[in-house]
């Protein structure tokens, strides 16, 4: 390996906008592998709650695979939990792997009431102006003692293992979800995105509200010795949202986010159709963008020369159902595209074939270290 | 051109823009009135509501239209429903098509895919069962079988909760080998059905979308009372594209 062979350090000058001597191969999001952590005979399931667990099975995919980076945490229920929102552990047996799912949320249809005497054809329209309304009426609260409230204390602690075991050696990372992502995970999905049109003001204030608590967030993980975060806003995919609206109701909020956090570099990630907002992604201030494979990256490329570009391979599609020769070719591409760093459209796929992983590592340093010789 | 056929394609009309343009209470107003009057209620969904969706549907396909611009014309579109539903004469030119049976899969909470798929079939006049999000795999199986369902719908919008999917395919065509399965949601496009075993599915995220709105094109292309005969030979197999 490159740079005195300390992979942590070159990572940090990458984000200061320095050359490096090898292309890195790490990621933001979550990297736990089944492989990884059946070693340690863990399940699924015990790595969310337990930090030790959650610690050992982040560092696992570094020690293992040699993956450039160590991650915390795995699941999108850390934020919402902390506000209240319900999440569901999955006890599962046979291979089947289930990430935790919000279960309750602060406004959810189950709690609304239909009068009895309401004819049944009448039920939809009431049940959509209840929420709605309860998403006005809505006043989110961020925990007076956020930093042990949760799971948010399982995290930092995860944190302060990690940079004990491998911090010296890989970069310790740790993300959260936007502002947008976070609000569907904390109110009915489909009421929030028809209210980004027809009640903007109410869509706004929650948001600034999340984007407060998540730089709260931020910083405590930062402060517990994260190196770098990422703020992943996949909810405001260019698939399900217009340019306009990305511009107008996501994007402030993601920049007030990053103006507010400093003391780390930052990343932003958002997953599927980025190829229409990639400048706006930009504009939002994040040390680098995370990008998915629907985004054409040479094109991106074009668009924003001078912004470290992370991607942007399909961690599922290559990983878990792909063969090392798929491997070796898509990582080749994605270099050969103008990459920063090697880095998953999304979280790395727990059953991850091993073979793949290996060959991944293997051609990032093949091609990684033929484009710097060039 | 009598009062009456006047009257009608005056409310289609504004079954129809009023999808299109999301104005619920328009579509509310023309609904009750097309009711009053005693008009095809069938015709009223087919050539205003579902007409208007098949605009929204092209919309979509431009990307003039997002997913919340959708979402309010589905809703603007069941406000009609609600009212006009009742009022269809079945057997006169709604029959039942068949039975469907529909959910999000364990560990997945996303619904809205699911609900624009259920409503295309509602328009197309299927029984539907809806299991809801987070459903037991078991429990479509289960569903399959105790409703005798002719269809069974699928939907999953992570990666992570699609794994799920070969298994109840596996589980269904262990009791009935023909069982006509659809998949659908973000992380599925046609290679990943055809693994999994299904018979159909979308494109890919957006397009699972479009899928369900592209078949009420389908749906009201049929729905032509000349075409009537065609009408009733429509069946779970012709609203399949195959994968």
């Amino acid at each position: 390996m490159a740079d005195n062979g300390n992979i942590r350090e070159a990572i940090t000058k990458l984000f200061a906008g320095e050359k490096i001597d090898f292309v890195p191969n790490f990621s933001g999001m979550g990297s736990i592998t089944m492989p990884g952590i059946e070693e340690y005979g863990y399940s699924f399931n015990q790595v969310h709650v337990d930090a030790k667990k959650m610690a050992t099975g982040a560092a696992s995919t570094y020690k293992k695979f040699g993956l450039h980076s160590a991650v915390v945490p795995f699941d999108m229920g850390v934020e919402a939990e902390a506000l209240g929102a319900g999440v569901k552990y999955y006890e599962k047996g046979g291979g089947q792997i289930i990430y935790p799912t919000m279960t309750t949320k602060l406004v959810q249809r189950s709690d609304i009431e239909i009068p009895s005497d309401l004819p049944e054809n009448k039920h939809k329209s009431f049940l959509r102006k209840a929420i709605d309304q309860a998403i006005v009426d809505l006043d989110v609260q961020i925990p007076k003692d956020l930093a042990n409230t949760g799971r948010i204390p399982i995290v930092t602690e995860a944190i302060r293992l990690l940079k004990e075991d491998v911090g010296s050696e890989v970069p310790v990372a740790a993300w959260v979800l936007g502002p947008f992502t976070l609000a569907g995970q904390i109110m009915e999905l489909e009421n929030l995105l028809k209210l980004s049109f027809k009640k903007r003001d109410v869509v706004n204030r929650h948001l600034s509200k999340l984007a407060d608590y998540l730089v709260e967030i931020l910083n405590l993980y930062i402060d517990a010795g994260a190196d770098f975060v990422t703020v992943r806003e996949m909810g405001a995919t260019g698939d399900l949202l217009s340019r306009k609206m990305f511009g107008e109701l996501i994007q402030p909020h993601l920049t007030s986010i990053f103006n507010r956090v400093t003391q780390s570099p930052t990343v932003l990630h958002i997953c599927g159709n980025t190829n229409t907002i990639v400048d706006l992604m930009a504009e939002c201030g994040a040390t680098a963008l995370s990008v998915d494979h629907k985004n054409d990256l040479v094109e991106t490329r074009a668009k924003l020369p001078d912004t470290l570009i992370f991607g942007n391979y399909n961690a599922y599609g290559i990983l878990c159902e792909g063969t090392p020769e798929d491997v070796d070719a898509d990582i080749k591409a994605i270099i050969e595209n103008g990459a920063d760093a090697i880095w998953p459209g999304c979280d790395i796929w727990p059953p991850v074939i091993a073979e793949n992983v290996q060959a991944m590592m293997a051609a990032t340093e093949k091609y990684g270290a033929l484009v710097i010789d060039n | 051109m009598s009062d009456n056929d006047e009257k009608m394609e005056e409310i289609l009309e504004t079954l129809k823009n009023g999808v299109i343009e999301f104005e619920e209470d328009e579509v509310i107003e023309a609904a009750e009135e097309a009711v009053e009057l005693g008009l095809n209620a069938y015709k009223c969904v087919m050539d205003g509501l579902a007409a208007g969706m098949d605009v929204v549907g092209e919309y979509f396909a431009e990307g003039e239209y997002f997913v919340p611009e959708v979402l309010m014309c589905a809703d603007a579109l069941y406000a009609g429903l609600d009212i006009l539903k009742p009022h269809i004469v079945m057997g006169e030119n709604q029959q039942i098509k068949g039975t469907v049976v529909i959910g999000t899969v364990e560990g997945d909470v996303h619904d809205i895919g699911k609900n624009l798929v259920k409503l295309m079939f509602e328009i197309a006049g299927f029984n539907i069962h809806d299991l809801g999000r987070d459903v037991p795999l078991d429990n479509f199986v289960e569903s399959y079988l105790e409703k005798d369902a002719d269809i069974v719908c699928l939907s999953a919008m992570m990666t992570t909760t699609m794994i799920g999917m070969p298994i109840v395919i596996e589980k269904i065509r262990a009791k009935n080998p023909n069982a006509k399965i659809m998949v659908g949601g973000a992380p599925i496009n046609p290679d990943v059905a055809a693994k999994y075993g299904a018979d159909a599915t979308g494109e890919d995220a957006t397009n699972a979308l479009q899928e369900a709105l592209n078949m009420i094109g389908v749906l009201r292309d049929l729905s032509d009372f000349e075409a009537e005969r065609k009408a009733q030979e429509l069946d779970a197999d012709s609203l399949m594209e195959p994968v």
